[in-house]
């Protein structure tokens, strides 16, 4: 340890990423030089000179970034190369940020109506704060804002347990199934970490995790190394019954039946302990000792195994033994996504991860992981960690029922996102105030009273502890970067310790920042703290030097302080999962599961506003700027349904519209459709496409209440398209052919046989 | 006689198409490094949206043993670029650094080098470009915003190269390397956004840059090397690595 950047980055190859010291107010002036806004002069600028701020995007969950400043202007988002979840690497979504800071959307004044149909009017901050103390002091208050971590999680936990009031996490396509099975299989609180890099076979179930699930930047940025960093190429197997952008690059996707997940899991598990291939010591707890036998009725002969994967018995056998091979050793197992999200979710989810405890890889290089806990011991508590964890549709729906007065809304859109599921509407209908924080209008702000412009990200203080996390402590620093674009805009965080103030909590000197009482005096007080251990990848003589250090290289970390997860294994599940569909009833003719996926660029729709993603192709159709349904050449052909042509999908009365995009890759039984469309409010996000979440049934996950969102059927209709309209879309409209000689895209086997395709 | 040109770079891209998983995320980076109009449906509709670097997918089988496979395109800056001999006006041309290069003062918009590429990634500007007020902030100033009438295309992030020859060369009075290029943030956007590391940029002709090494063992025996439509006689700057495919053997149909 304490090798400086400059050697770091010269031994990357050989030494653990991460492992750099900086020592405050110390850096070498041949690099990039990463500037703190605390050094900045008045306005920051010198004309024409550009300024690099290390930062966390609000947009991409556990990415650190860099953001090129000029004349007080955000120029360009990239990662930031220390940042240990990322590495330098960033995705679309965070490189878009800065569309959201410069949104013509953004809300430049607190509006207000008394009435949540009426006419808004623009008030002062001072009117609006003492609107929103005179309703919170009457009357039971429900919060509900994006999945929080680090002191922004602590503040809102405290402001609940002091007002009384219930805050709840908000995101329409949650993971509440894997936290909860998370704890169940490993006995840990936070979320798994993988390390894909090392690992040689990756066996995952509905995680569209080179997209959008979980770390998608981290994750990518190891599958580059899993592939061709090493000598042996890792080998990748997907299963899910859509063939996501993951299924594309997986070296075989198996096209399971929907809801199908968790029994194959249990038919490969069973085949692992009947043919002796997992340590004795862990079969015999998994099975209380009874061995294969416990398993019996998940045998890859079974007939019902057959009838609830769609996958035959020899495929089942190959891939439970391909997933122990000791070629294949270090394995790895992933789920989540659409696995989680049946009726049987906790039963996909457990079997899943419990071929993890079988291939033994638990905190092994090319295994699973989880992250320790914060050395700051206050964002630790059960309160905090669960501000973090979205809620289930269950929760949200006793929410609804519950006498809940006022809603205070900050980073969530869950009208649109749950699209009628769950009794949100009547929730807001119901409630006598309701006042939202937001950057720009949506549609949960448009069925508000109070609409207060909240700052974006780059405007603002925070912290962030990401969950998943790399796999050692860590707490990355959001700071402002820019002055803010709205004067009118203010921090959540600080209005919310102003509100605290009005009613009387108590809450400044509880958290013991009654030197600067505002986020920044929170997160401050959190970094002295750091600053006393050290230890880690900042060091200084000064608790100034130290926080000026942190902020310069977005945060601090610690490679030595990982922690060993000592899975507590119990006896493994064995009761047949019920695996139920809403919507459409029977196998009826033009009848499909509903697989419904999350956008590789506008996620469940939080970015739909924002023209770089709209106009970014999705990365297995190439279409752009609209809702789309994924049908198959087959149901096509005998639907007679063309691309473009309208579909229209009904389950149980509900109705949602989309044209046809048939290629080859989908399961006949099955249609699909992103999430993200649909909007009514926004400039470049209302009036595209349609919501699929507002066909979805009402069916949850039967273990933990979750929203089951890929456990509706529907039935699909034809409407023709007789305007002609066509997709917008990247890709040609003329078949690609093979020009000898030319192949655009060659392959390449093993051992060196190339063939290869398409000229256009 | 003629004396060939003292080359100090030749810079140049090594692409593995088996790291790339087509996430799109270098599409928007050059989107917001270079100025690049925003695309609307319509212009989608129309197939004159701008993208400077591309992923094209291509289909291969039939359900259930089918595969998608993605390749990123952008200019090949090829050392004979069929583009450059037909500019009546010099606007695309050959640098000696192994670049093709667009002068968009010169360019009045014949279109001919658009034709002219077998590649397909040059982009003419019908409609004067057109951001909302706000959106300008964002606006790159070291990229100039091109005009109704003018070709764009992929520079290889030149702002990025010349500020590195400024600083790096002219400043410090250092050679440049990868390292440096890295660690000051000269690499073109693409390359570094790119998550899985598919894309790598460099000097082919420092023997130790990582694209000079990926181009050695790219042309070994069992190397994965080819260039894009390389029968044409282009020779392009930018090498593929080729996918590659563990089920070998097996007939395959290719279609998009």
């Amino acid at each position: 340890m304490g090798l400086t950047r400059r050697q770091f980055l010269r031994w990357s190859g050989a030494s653990t990423l991460g492992a750099v010291v900086f020592y405050g107010c110390n850096i070498p002036d041949e690099e990039l030089q990463i500037e703190s806004p605390l050094g900045m002069p008045e306005e920051g600028l010198a004309l024409g000179a550009e300024n690099w701020y290390a930062t966390i995007c609000g947009q991409d969950a556990g990415t650190g970034v860099l953001v090129r400043v000029i004349d007080g202007r955000a120029k360009k988002i990239e990662g930031n190369p220390d940042y240990p979840m990322n590495q330098g690497k960033h995705s679309a979504r965070s490189e878009a940020g800065l569309q959201a800071l410069y949104h013509p959307d953004r809300i430049s004044s607190p509006k207000y109506r008394e009435n949540k149909s009426g006419e808004f009017r623009d008030i002062s901050w001072e009117e609006a704060r003492q609107l929103l103390a005179d309703n919170v002091s009457n009357g039971g208050t429900a919060i509900i804002t994006d999945p929080l971590s680090g002191h922004l999680a602590l503040l809102v936990s405290k402001f609940a347990e002091g007002s009384g009031a219930t805050h709840k996490a908000f995101k329409s396509v949650e993971e509440a199934v894997l936290a909860k099975v998370s704890e169940e299989v490993f006995g840990e609180k936070r979320l798994p970490d993988f390390d894909i890099a090392n690992s040689k076979y990756i066996l995952s179930f509905g995680a569209d995790f080179l997209s959008t699930w979980q770390a998608p930047v981290r994750y990518a940025s190891a599958y580059g190394e899993f592939r061709q960093g090493h000598s042996t190429r890792g080998i990748h197997t997907h299963v899910d019954p859509r063939f996501s952008m993951t299924s594309a690059n997986a070296d075989n996707w198996v096209p399971v039946k929907p809801g199908g997940e968790g029994v194959l899991a249990a038919s490969m598990a069973y085949v692992i302990i009947r043919d002796g291939l997992a340590p004795s010591s862990i079969v015999s707890k998994l099975t209380d000792g009874e061995g294969a036998e416990h398993l019996a009725k998940f045998s890859p002969e079974s007939s019902e195994v057959y009838a609830a994967t769609g996958v035959d018995g020899h495929k089942i056998e190959e891939l439970a033994h391909d997933f122990v091979d000791p070629h294949n050793q270090p394995s790895l197992a992933i789920g989540g996504g659409s696995a989680g999200a049946y009726t049987s979710g906790e039963f996909n989810l457990k079997a899943i991860y419990t071929l993890n405890i079988l291939a033994n890889n638990l905190n092994k290089s090319g295994g699973v992981r989880f992250n320790p806990d914060s050395p700051l011991e206050s964002l630790n508590t059960d309160e905090v960690l669960a501000a973090g964890r979205p809620a289930t549709l269950k929760e949200i729906s006793e929410l609804s029922s519950s006498g809940v007065q006022n809603v205070i809304i900050r980073g969530a859109n869950p009208v649109y996102g749950l699209a009628g599921n769950g009794n949100f509407d009547s929730l807001l209908d119901r409630a006598k105030f309701v006042a939202t924080f937001a950057t720009s209008m949506d549609e949960t702000a448009n069925s508000s009273n109070l609409v207060l412009p909240e700052l974006n990200y780059l405007e603002s203080w925070g912290d962030s502890i990401p969950n998943p996390g790399p796999g050692y402590q860590i707490l990355g620093l959001q700071q402002p970067i820019v002055t803010p674009f709205q004067e009118m805009a203010r921090s959540f965080a600080d209005e919310l310790i102003h509100l605290s103030e009005s009613l009387g909590l108590g809450l400044i000197s509880q958290l013991q920042i009654n030197d600067d009482p505002t986020i920044r005096g929170l997160v401050r007080r959190g970094a002295d703290q750091l600053w006393s251990e050290g230890r880690g990848s900042v060091r200084a003589d000064s608790a100034d030097g130290f926080w000026q250090g942190a902020l310069q290289r977005g945060g601090w970390w610690d490679v030595d302080a990982k922690r060993v997860s000592s899975a507590n294994i119990s006896k493994m599940e064995n009761a047949w999962p019920s695996i139920e569909f809403g919507g459409e009833k029977g196998d009826g003719a033009n009848t499909f599961n509903l697989i419904p996926f999350v956008s590789n660029s506008l996620l469940d729709g939080s970015l739909s506003n924002l023209p770089w993603l709209q106009a970014t192709p999705d990365p297995v159709t190439s279409v752009t700027w609209a809702s789309w349904v994924e049908i198959s050449k087959q149901a096509a052909e005998e639907m007679d349904v063309t691309e473009g042509d309208l579909l229209e999908l009904s389950a149980g009365g509900l109705k949602v519209k989309g044209p046809a995009y048939v290629h080859p890759a989908v399961p006949p039984w099955t249609v699909s459709m992103p999430f993200g469309q649909g909007h009514t409010v926004g400039e470049y996000a209302a009036g595209v496409g349609e919501n699929v979440m507002s066909v979805i049934a009402n069916m949850v996950d039967n273990g933990t209440g979750s929203l089951a969102w890929a456990a509706t059927r529907v039935s699909v209709r034809n409407l023709g398209n007789s305007d002609g309209e066509r997709i917008p879309k990247f890709e040609g409209t003329v078949e690609a052919y093979e020009v000898e000689e030319r192949h655009i895209l060659q392959i390449t086997g093993p051992n060196g046989d190339s063939h290869g395709h398409g000229a256009h | 006689m003629v004396q060939a040109i003292q080359r100090r770079h030749k810079w140049g891209m090594v692409v593995d198409i088996d790291r790339c998983t087509g996430c799109q995320d270098c599409v928007v980076a050059c989107h917001a490094e270079n100025n690049v109009p925003l695309n609307d449906a319509k212009s989608f509709r129309a197939k004159r949206a701008h993208q400077w670097i591309r992923i094209e997918r291509y289909w291969e089988g039939e359900f259930p043993n089918v595969k998608a496979n993605f390749i990123p395109v952008m200019c090949q800056h090829c050392e004979n670029a069929p583009c450059e001999t037909v500019c009546p006006v010099y606007a695309t041309y050959h640098n000696n650094e192994g670049m093709n290069v667009q002068i968009y003062n010169r360019c009045v918009g014949t279109r001919y080098c658009g034709n002219n590429c077998p590649y397909q990634v040059r982009f003419f500007n019908f409609w004067e470009p057109v951001w909302p007020e706000s959106f300008k902030n964002q606006l790159n100033p070291d990229v100039t915003v091109r005009d109704r009438g003018i070709m764009e295309k992929c520079s290889f992030c030149v702002q990025r190269l010349h500020k590195a020859q400024r600083t790096i060369e002219g400043v410090d009075g250092k050679e440049i390397t990868d390292q440096e290029l890295k660690q000051r943030n000269f690499m073109p956007a693409c390359v570094q956004s790119c998550a899985t590391s598919a894309l790598v940029f460099g000097d082919f002709l420092d023997p130790d840059s990582q694209v000079s090494r990926l181009k050695k063992a790219a042309y070994e025996e069992g190397g994965r090397g080819y260039r894009l439509a390389e029968a044409l006689g282009t020779e392009p700057n930018v090498i593929y690595l080729k996918k590659v495919d563990i089920h070998t053997g097996h007939e395959v149909t290719t279609h998009a």
